[in-house]
């Protein structure tokens, strides 16, 4: 992991300081809340339905077991004791009072974690590949370079103040784990014939009332030159990005409406950022700070290659163990060495939910099992990258004890789902509830090893942090006449190897349900699958791929109940 | 930064009852709009010194033939989360060089001060409410940052260790104690 440098700890810790001098002229009447807002907003402070929420910046995904034992304590002392890793990789807090806030902050700098730039119209925190430095598919780990980005973009004077919100992903694996496509900018490294490391960027993919799957703007862009290249993207949405419509502000408008023209003034901005500005070639990488940076990335110690090990699943092993071999451990680029997921998919608590002792059990299942280190992953779990295969057996009963492993990584219930209207201010409808009906509906795990690999997304409205534009089912929240109501989308795709390493936003099927129709629906949408597949080996996304989406509508237009007397 | 007081700033905007004026007779100090400029640039006596004031919708690189005969560019905040002003003052300073005055006009807050003088502002006229004694404390805060600016060439990364912070001194004194 990186390790935070005195300069690191002591930015953090004044981040807090600059943030308490805020909340104290709030509370004493001399900033108003008008002008408090995008100043607590880029401190990861919103104010929600019950109370202000709180974002804290998980950096492209990485957790020490110290830093989630204190956000398990935070949960503990100032929410209500739990937490909600979202699909940016952070964890929200939903009832902490924003006079506690500036306590809470020093808490958190003092295991070296903030809030910054995690809600507001500015660079978000970068997100990664949760096997990181870990998968066996990795062509170059992203993690170095996420963190120059961090550092890069941390308190950026030119960029706190964007159009809209400004998002960045980064992966290095032949997979795209980390839905690339769908972001503001998204960065695959890889490298080229000479072996030379180089970014292919994306630009202007979004989701929101418009998704947009983001275009390449270079195939190829050496990586000392990252972040010159992105200072001109983002210069030029800084500058012609639209700002009299919020839901037209993000960079997706601004590349769609100005096509190659935006990547015209990308490439002679950049041109003009080493050729003209004073200090525009300072900002190329020297090798001597990559390897600074990367020497945080070593090996942890004591890990190193097994010779002869391999993933030994006895014979008379319970089945739920071979399940969760198959399901919640991942291949590893260590010889002896598996990434294994802990399950936050589970009866009985909202998707991506832990509880403040759930986040300590995690910490501690960390120190025994994978040097002290998690990983959240973009589909909200936990994961444990660094786990030897000997241990396997005595790691699955620990989290069997802590209910972390439910076998179900990629099936159904590991669905996808932001905290919808039960929380957010933003929302049209709920999204918990909908998840726990079809949580609930399907617990039979041999019925979910049946329907097999699938992507289910659900968010609570069109703002679709809930990323139902790329699940192969995405639900939707809509609010008719006060109520309820929800669209059914088929045909997403995130980018990853199951959705045919393709991107693209999915297709509604029709007038949306009503909320107790959904779970029907989806059962409706299986069955037919279910009914149509060629063999048992085609996946849910094939065959809606194959036989297009008619015979789906009709099996969810049959469920009708409420919406068929409405009609 | 210079808080500037407009009651007793030697710059003077050019303002009839409907609005800024069209016709002008040129005199010292004053600080135009941009048509303003444009109807008087050819004829503005090269001694006398002008500032303009620049929209923020507009390209910046248009006015870089101007540049050496203007004391003062100010940029404009509409709103105060509107950022495009922050590009334009560093391509001002970062590309085009300019060294005279970048003041910063509109709704002008405390809480920008960081922002504005590390993207080559030296100058702000804040809106009536806000504190000095705030602004001047908001600008202590962090005695150092990890990327460039215009006050600073060297991203943190290509800075010897003992320069890491620019402004310590500063810091030790006021951020650290609050």
């Amino acid at each position: 992991m990186y390790q935070y440098t005195s300069f690191d700890k002591l930015f953090v810790k004044q981040r807090a300081a600059q943030f308490r001098d805020q909340l104290e002229r709030n509370l004493a009447g001399t900033l108003s809340d008008d002008d408090f807002r995008p100043l607590r907003l880029q401190n990861g402070w919103y104010v929600q339905r019950h109370a202000p929420m709180l974002r804290v910046a998980v950096p492209y995904g990485e957790l020490s077991s110290k830093q989630l034992r204190t956000l398990g304590r935070i949960a503990r002392e100032f929410d209500r004791g739990y937490g909600h890793f979202t699909t940016r990789q952070n964890l929200q807090y939903n009832w902490i009072p924003l006079t506690k806030s500036a306590d809470v902050m020093e808490a958190l700098a003092a295991v070296d974690m903030h809030g910054i730039q995690t809600s507001g119209n500015c660079i978000r925190n970068i997100t990664s590949d949760c096997f990181a430095g870990v998968a066996a598919d990795e062509i170059v780990d992203p993690r170095p370079y996420c963190e120059i980005l961090r550092q890069w973009s941390t308190l950026n004077p030119e960029f706190a103040f964007l159009p809209r919100k400004f998002k960045i992903a980064v992966t290095g694996a032949v997979e795209d784990r980390a839905a690339i496509a769908w972001h503001d900018i998204g960065l695959q490294l890889l490298k080229n014939e000479a072996g030379e490391i180089g970014f292919k960027v994306l630009v202007g993919g979004g989701m929101g009332r418009t998704p947009v799957i983001g275009t390449v703007i270079r195939d190829f862009l050496p990586w000392q030159q990252i972040l010159v290249f992105i200072e001109a993207v983002v210069r030029v949405y800084n500058r012609y990005g639209r700002r009299d419509n919020m839901y037209k502000a993000r960079i997706k408008i601004l590349v769609k409406a100005e096509g190659q023209r935006f990547i015209d003034d990308v490439n002679q901005e950049f041109k003009n950022i080493l050729e003209r500005d004073v200090d525009g070639t300072e900002q190329i990488i020297p090798q001597a700070e990559f390897d600074r940076v990367a020497a945080c990335f070593k090996l942890p110690e004591g890990v190193a290659p097994i010779a002869g090990s391999k993933l030994h699943v006895p014979a008379d092993a319970p089945a739920s163990f071979k399940r969760w071999t198959e399901r919640n451990v991942h291949a590893h680029q260590i010889a002896g060495y598996r990434a294994v997921t802990l399950s936050l998919k589970r009866t009985g608590q909202a998707p991506g939910d832990a509880t403040d002792s759930q986040m300590e059990l995690a910490a501690d299942l960390a120190d025994q099992f994978s040097s002290g280190e998690l990983r959240v992953s973009h589909d909200q779990n936990l994961v444990l990258p660094w786990v030897k295969e000997s241990d396997l057996f005595a790691l699955w009963e620990a989290a069997r004890a802590a209910s972390f492993a439910t076998p179900n990584i990629g099936l159904l219930t590991d669905m996808i789902a932001c905290p919808g209207g039960d929380f957010c201010g933003l929302a049209n409808a709920r999204s918990i509830p909908i998840a726990a009906d079809l949580t609930a509906r399907f617990d039979d795990i041999d019925e979910l090893y049946d329907i097999g690999d699938i992507d289910l997304h659900i968010s609570g409205c069109i703002n679709s942090c809930g990323h139902h534009h790329s699940g192969h089912i995405g639900i939707l929240g809509v609010d008719k006449d006060g109520k309820e109501w929800y669209q059914v989308s088929l045909g997403g795709l995130d980018g990853s190897a199951i959705s045919g390493n393709a991107s693209t936003p999915g297709k509604v099927i029709g007038p949306s349900f009503a909320a107790e129709e959904v779970a029907d629906v989806i059962e409706a949408v299986l069955d037919t699958y279910r009914e149509q597949r060629t063999a048992a080996g085609e996946r849910f996304i094939d065959t809606v791929k194959r036989i297009g989406l008619d015979p789906f509508k009709t099996a969810a237009n049959a469920q009708r109940r409420t919406t068929a007397q409405n009609a | 930064m210079k808080f500037i007081d407009t009651s007793r700033d030697r710059w003077h905007t050019i303002t009839g009852e409907d609005g800024p004026m069209v016709t002008l007779t040129p005199t010292a100090y004053s600080l135009l709009t941009l048509i303003q400029w444009n109807g008087v640039r050819n004829s503005w006596p090269a001694d006398m010194p002008v500032g303009v004031i620049f929209p923020n919708d507009a390209d910046i690189e248009d006015l870089v033939g101007d540049l050496p005969r203007l004391s003062v560019v100010a940029l404009h905040f509409p709103k105060w989360i509107d950022g495009r002003a922050y590009s334009q003052a560093r391509l001002l300073r970062s590309r085009f060089r300019f060294a005279g005055e970048v003041r910063a006009t509109g709704e002008v807050l405390v809480d920008m001060m960081p922002l504005l003088k590390r993207t080559g502002f030296d100058a702000a006229v804040m809106r009536h409410d806000q504190s000095l004694d705030a602004a001047e404390r908001a600008l202590r805060f962090f005695p150092g940052h990890y990327q460039a600016d215009v006050n600073e060439h060297r991203p943190l990364f290509a800075r010897p260790p003992e320069e890491a912070y620019s402004n310590v001194e500063d810091f030790n004194q006021a951020g650290s104690a609050i």
